[in-house]
Order: C-alpha cells, then sequence, then structure tokens
C-alpha cells in the first residue's frame, strides 16, 4: 500500500458475517473487505448501532468522508469499544464490509487506533474489560 | 483467647476456652474434607473495578465434576447469560432451534394463513432479508416486542427474582421485565381479543399473562397466553409471524447451581398447524453485582441512524 491515505479494496476469502440485528445483512457486499486509512470526523456511541465517521483523502486529493457502524454500545463494549475510544483528529485504519451499492458506508470488521491497538468487528471475540 | 490458652489450662474458664478452640480448629481440618472442593467459591469470573461497578465477564469457566454445586431448590434467581457467551442469544438468524436459513430441516409447520402473514413481512435478517428501507419489523418504530419474541432477541444478561408469589424476569433489551405468577392462579382461557378472567374479556398484553408451576424442586414450567396480535409483534427477526392465538410454554431448568436451561414451545394453531420448539438456550450464572449497559430502542436514536446509515445502505446503485 503505497499511499498512506488510500483506499485498497480486498476481495476476500472472509466467510461472510453471520446475521447481525438492527438492520440485517442484505445491503453488505458479503465476504468483501475496504481498508481505510483516515482521520476520525465523529464517533457517535449510541443505540442501535454506533457509526464512526473518517475522512479518507483519495488519489486525486479529494476527501471522501465514510461511515462505518458497529453494534449498539452493550454489543461492543465486551470487545473493547467505549465512549472514549476515538477523538475527532485521529488517525486510524479502518477494515470494512461495504454496501453492495458502492456507496462509502459499511459495516466495522477491525479497527487499529493511533496507539496501535486493534478493536475487533462486530463478530469479534469479547475482550476483557479494563482492569481485568 | 491467647490469654485464656496461655494461663493455666486446667482452670475451669481456660479448659472451655481450649474445648472451643479444638473443635473449631478440627471442624475447620474436616470441613474441605466433608465438601467437595469449590462447594463455597463461585463458578462466574469476576471483572475488577477500583469503584466497584463490575462489566460483565462472559469468558466463564466451565462446570466441571469439581466444580460443580448442587441446583438450589425451586429458585431460579440469579443474573443469567447466554452460556455460549455475549452472543449466544443473538438470534438475529431466526430462533435458536430453528434458524431461517433455507435447510429444509428448519422449515415451519405453516397453516395457509401463517404462511400468508409471513410473506407480508419484510425482514431485515434471514434467507429472505431485504434492505434497510423496505424493511417493516415493528421494532423498527421502538414498539414492544412482545413475548415470545423478547425471548428471541439479543438475550444477554437476563435477571430473575422471585418471591412466594411469583417470579420476575428483567430482560436486557429495552429494560423490560415480566412477571410470571407462581401461586397457584388459573392460566386464563384464550378468546377472541384477548383472555377470559371472571367471566369477563380482559386486553391482550405485551408480555401476556403467565403462570408458572414446579414440575419438580428445579424445574418451573411457565405458560403464557393472551399476547398481542399479529398485526403488533413477530416470532424472530426473520419475519415468521405469531398470532394473539399462541400459547407459549418455558421450560426452566435449573441444571445445577450455575446452569439454567431455557427452553420454549409454541402452540399456535392460527399460523402452525403443529406446535414447535423454538429454543433451548443453556444459560450460566454471573456476578449478581454485574453492572448493565442499557440496550434501548429510541425514535429519535433510530431515526439518526436511518438517515445517516440505513437510507444511504438501501439505495440503489
Amino acid at each position: 500500500m503505497r499511499r498512506r491515505l488510500a483506499i485498497v479494496l480486498f476481495v476476500g476469502v472472509l466467510m461472510s458475517a453471520p446475521l447481525f440485528a438492527h438492520h440485517g445483512s442484505a445491503a453488505f457486499d458479503n465476504g468483501k473487505t475496504v481498508v481505510l486509512k483516515g482521520t476520525v470526523a465523529q464517533w457517535v456511541y449510541s443505540n442501535p448501532h454506533c457509526l464512526l465517521t473518517v475522512d479518507v483523502k483519495g488519489e486525486d486529493g479529494k476527501v471522501v468522508q465514510w461511515v462505518a457502524e458497529t453494534q449498539a454500545p452493550s454489543i461492543m463494549y465486551p470487545a473493547g469499544y467505549r465512549k472514549s475510544s476515538f477523538k475527532i483528529g485521529d488517525e486510524v485504519t479502518v477494515s470494512v464490509e461495504p454496501v453492495k451499492n458502492g456507496l462509502p458506508i459499511g459495516r466495522i470488521r477491525e479497527v487499529v487506533l493511533p496507539n496501535g491497538t486493534t478493536l475487533g468487528g462486530i463478530a469479534s471475540a469479547p475482550v476483557s474489560p479494563k482492569g481485568q | 483467647m491467647f490469654r485464656a490458652l496461655s494461663g493455666p489450662i486446667f482452670n475451669k474458664t481456660g479448659r472451655v476456652m481450649l474445648n472451643r478452640f479444638l473443635i473449631l480448629t478440627v471442624g475447620l481440618l474436616i470441613a474441605p474434607l466433608a465438601f467437595p472442593v469449590g462447594t463455597f467459591a463461585q463458578n462466574y469470573g469476576h471483572s475488577r473495578s477500583a469503584d466497584g461497578w463490575p462489566q460483565p465477564t462472559w469468558d466463564q469457566p466451565p462446570v466441571t465434576a469439581r466444580n460443580k454445586k448442587p441446583a438450589p431448590r425451586r429458585d431460579l434467581t440469579g443474573m443469567w447469560g447466554p452460556a455460549a457467551g455475549h452472543m449466544g442469544g443473538l438470534q438475529a438468524g431466526g430462533v435458536l432451534a430453528k434458524p431461517n436459513n433455507g435447510k429444509p430441516e428448519n422449515q415451519l409447520p405453516y397453516t395457509p394463513y401463517g404462511l400468508e402473514l409471513y410473506r407480508s413481512h419484510k425482514a431485515a435478517e434471514g434467507v429472505d432479508a431485504v434492505l434497510p428501507a423496505d424493511n417493516n419489523d415493528p421494532r423498527n418504530n421502538c414498539e414492544p416486542l412482545g413475548v415470545p419474541r423478547y425471548n428471541h432477541y439479543n438475550v444477554r444478561l437476563t435477571q430473575i427474582f422471585q418471591d412466594a408469589t411469583k417470579v420476575a424476569m428483567l430482560y436486557h433489551y429495552d429494560n423490560r421485565w415480566r412477571v410470571i405468577w407462581t401461586d397457584g392462579r388459573k392460566l386464563p382461557k384464550v378468546v377472541d381479543g384477548g383472555v377470559e378472567i371472571d367471566g369477563e374479556l380482559r386486553e391482550p398484553r405485551i408480555f401476556g399473562y403467565s403462570v408458572g408451576r414446579w414440575l419438580d424442586d428445579q424445574t418451573l414450567e411457565v405458560q403464557t397466553v393472551g399476547t398481542l396480535p399479529e398485526d403488533r409483534v413477530w416470532l424472530d427477526s426473520t419475519g415468521r409471524p405469531i398470532s394473539d392465538q399462541v400459547r407459549v410454554t418455558e421450560t426452566f431448568r435449573r441444571v445445577d447451581y450455575d446452569t439454567l436451561e431455557w427452553s420454549e414451545t409454541i402452540h399456535d394453531p392460527k399460523v402452525y398447524t403443529a406446535p414447535w420448539q423454538t429454543m433451548k438456550l443453556p444459560m450460566r450464572l454471573h456476578d449478581p453485582g454485574t453492572d448493565i449497559m442499557e440496550y434501548y430502542c429510541s425514535p429519535a436514536e433510530q431515526d439518526a441512524y436511518d438517515k445517516i446509515f440505513g437510507s444511504v445502505a438501501s439505495q440503489k446503485k
């Protein structure tokens, strides 16, 4: 990956994620993963899904704003997601399963935080809560 | 005690103190031999919290012959979570025993009316899932899910309290609770438009009318009738239907101190030609002090989510 802020498309061999509440899987391009590098524009920690907005600069210099979702806070907490996990301006790498229609939204498979910590996606196994 | 023991041991007071000391010592030595290891220990994990707000611990140690403790008599009290972990009671793809995945063994015995109802439901999950914008799940408007769907929707930490007359269940999703009466009252008769109690027509309820009876010292059987009609509720997140003629039978079997087996069978002649089992969910006991994060349906938050994500995801290419 040459470009620091490039969008890299993987047509992966990942198994499609099992079905998850709230809106289902019909909209998603199951088995595909897009890796985004960009800066956090917003982090909404709410029901029914948390939403991470990331500004991603393309080769042409234009910024595309991606919105990536997780499940609800109570579901994602065991996987390490906190209200304070992202701050505006954080540089992150986000792997998402995009929607089929090609618009810049998807659901998070994995996020690498500025400190190198990796948070898993919707199906991730729970990690121990802080202090455990 | 030390002063007494250090003095002459044959005076009256000293002898009494020594005897007590010996009995206590011998008792403490014998106790571990009389009870299996783990009898007094808790088998659920603990998350440390300096301020006393422990979070759920899903990596529970297994119940083994060594640490297994007997089930208490007629007692379901506790904080329970799916034994398979925090996703073990999700059931997004349909009820646990019959996921809606198109496999022949999971086809349901629909009546013609039941099949018609199913086809009118546009679910976001399951083999016939539609795009978010086409989804007509009543949940999207934060409508109550009703019984039995609360048992099939994101079941996580579920608290059970009981007294001599009832069992109360506190569901995680949307902070809902229900009461199961165990005082011997009759299960109401299902009639058109609700149930009949003391010769009067009574209204359908979100959680219906539940009565329970102990089949044995570890098993509570619960019957529920008088639930909401089919234009208000679904059976599961894949759009399978349920009607107000349903009789839901649940069994809560305390397998051992740390394990509760929650089973459910539905009998709904309006929608299904035969009774069928919807779930058999093993639950594990958790730390009763566990802090449970809220998981609720807020129309405002749902609307914001739909605008930012759901409607965009549903746009055609």
